[in-house]
């Protein structure tokens, strides 16, 4: 079995965010749960909270390419 | 730095497929063609036309719902006037019922003024007709009198009067008198009025 | 390995490949991310036409034909081509682009947010698409040109709504800060506007399809050769639950497509909506 200890970084990396991306949505959940008529502003700000959190894991990844040769 | 290695070695033969990352440049340039390709024909020719159908049914939408609206309107005004017309002829016919009940009243009592008229004018006659069957029945009762107590008379002095009697009237004016009272009516062998 | 045996089996998938590869030394040998490489024409250097290109080059014939032709015999009352094209185009317009960037300002924007749907779209279910099987996003190329339109378009509009560069990277911070944290915020959002948002569009698209690629890959030709060359029945078994997990593995990949495709889109309209707002 061949790997990149990179890539077990990049696994580590994507735990937070995994857990962030989580809560975000679960918040989004019980927002539109709560008030439905307030789906699409709280859709705008869930996928920007979406972007930022995911941005970590997404950096994880670039680096786990870049840092394995 | 192996990323800038594989980068200067990519101008040689062989493309760094271990590095995913790196864009090959025609792949970019092929993207870069497909993406304007595809935003000029929807910009031209996809969105515009899709937009205006959109608009044309937002207008249909709103022209549809303008026309129901008149439609309710025109139904409304319909209901309106039909209820009008309904309630029109409800009064119409109870002012023909009252009519109809002050002309029978009317008619009834004039049936009953004229049978009363009727029956006041049959009575009269009638009356009228025993006043003169009465009036009849004196007079010839008169007569009757009178013949017979002249046949009474002729009897008694043994001549016939009749003659005399109708010449001088004699019976009727014993008659007339007797009814106007100037003979006053007295028993036999009573003293007479004038004698006393 | 040679890819100009490759270029004989372009209908096919990238399967035979890696078959090839293992049958050499007769252990298995993982798909990587060398499967993604697959040029057609020119050899094999920067300028060699690759199938993705290829691919990518259909995808637009395609879209542009049904859009082109469904556009130009619309009706009010659709026809069942014409809903299929509407809901599409409502979905874009509608929940994505009007919810998003607003009544007034969206309309602009709407052919650069359908044409980065459909595109991405198209082009990702593909990767389930029997005979081609390849999601053309998990070229990284194919991302950074569709990030690179959104960028320039969401840099040009802010720079004009906000008067020039100095009031847009005005903007960036917003008002009422201690004074202390306005450079640390500038930072921050200098490095979110111009490295971190691109960066994160191009590369969250390019990720989820070549590792959802990548894992097809892996249950595909791991089963095919724990079938083949496992040797015991067990083995082939598991082979046989690698193909049946594969196909489940499909439908998945249907979503995240779908999914990928409209992350793209309501990010380029939030960053599209943050250029135009006029506060920050």
């Amino acid at each position: 079995m061949t790997g990149n200890i990179a890539f077990l970084g990049y696994g580590l990396a994507a735990i937070g965010p995994g857990i962030g991306i989580g809560l975000i949505f679960a918040a989004y959940i019980n927002g539109v749960a709560r008030q439905p008529e307030a789906r699409g502003m709280l859709q705008t700000i869930a996928f920007t909270g979406m972007a930022l959190t995911e941005a970590l894991a997404i950096l994880g990844l670039v680096f786990a390419f870049v840092f394995r040769g | 730095m192996a990323l800038l290695s594989v980068v200067t070695a990519a101008e040689g033969p062989g493309w760094p497929t271990a590095l995913p990352l790196l864009p090959q440049p025609a792949e970019m340039l092929t993207g870069i063609v497909a993406f304007g390709i595809l935003y000029w024909l929807y910009k031209t020719k996809v969105v515009p036309r899709l937009e205006e159908l959109y608009a044309a049914r937002a207008a249909a939408i709103e022209g549809g719902m303008h026309k129901a609206e008149e439609a309710q309107a025109q139904a409304q005004a319909a209901l309106e006037q039909y209820q009008a017309q309904l309630r029109e002829a409800r009064a119409e016919a109870s002012r023909i019922r009252e009519d109809a009940k002050a002309q029978g009243a009317t008619i009834l009592a004039e049936l009953r003024s004229q049978a009363a008229a009727e029956a006041s004018r049959i009575t009269e006659t009638a009356h009228k007709q025993i006043e003169a069957e009465r009036q009849q029945a004196l007079v010839s009762l008169r007569g009757e009198v009178g013949r017979i107590s002249v046949d009474l008379a002729s009897r008694v002095v043994g001549e016939s009067l009749h003659d005399e009697t109708r010449q001088k009237g004699i019976v009727d004016r014993f008659l007339a008198e007797l009814e106007s009272g100037d003979v006053v009516r007295e028993k036999v062998g009573a003293p007479r009025a004038e004698d006393a | 390995m040679s890819r100009n045996v490759l270029s004989a089996h372009f209908p096919s998938i990238s399967a035979p490949a890696v078959v090839a590869a293992a049958e050499e030394d007769g252990s298995f040998k993982a798909p990587g991310t060398a499967e993604f490489y697959w040029p057609l024409i020119g050899g094999d250097n920067n300028w060699a036409l690759t199938r993705p290109s290829v691919v990518l080059l259909i995808s637009v014939a395609l879209l542009g034909w049904f859009f082109i032709t469904a556009a130009s015999r619309l009706q009010l009352v659709p026809t069942r081509r014409q809903f299929l094209v509407e809901g599409v185009y409502g979905f874009v317009r509608n929940s994505i682009g009007r919810d998003v960037i607003g009544e007034r300002e969206f309309r602009p924007f709407l052919p650069l947010l359908f044409t980065v749907f459909t595109m991405i779209l198209l082009n990702n279910v593909f990767g389930i698409v029997p005979f081609v099987q390849f999601p053309t996003m998990s070229r990284v190329a194919f991302p950074i040109v569709l990030t690179l339109a959104v960028y320039v378009t969401y840099h040009v509009v802010a720079i004009r709504r906000k008067h020039g560069v100095v009031g847009y990277f005005k903007s960036l911070v917003p008002a009422g800060l201690p004074r202390w944290l306005v450079p640390i915020m500038f930072v921050l959002e200098v490095a979110t506007y111009f490295f971190i948002r691109p960066l994160t569009l191009a590369l969250r698209l390019f990720g989820n399809m070549l590792a959802g690629h990548l894992m097809l890959l892996v249950f595909i030709l791991g089963g095919e050769y724990l079938l083949l060359r496992g040797g015991n029945v067990l083995l082939a078994f598991s082979g046989v639950m690698s193909f049946a997990f594969a196909i489940v593995m499909t439908f998945f990949e249907l979503l995240v497509e779908f999914l990928q495709a409209f992350i793209f889109t309501i990010l380029t309209a939030l960053y599209l909506a943050d250029a135009v707002s006029e506060s920050h």
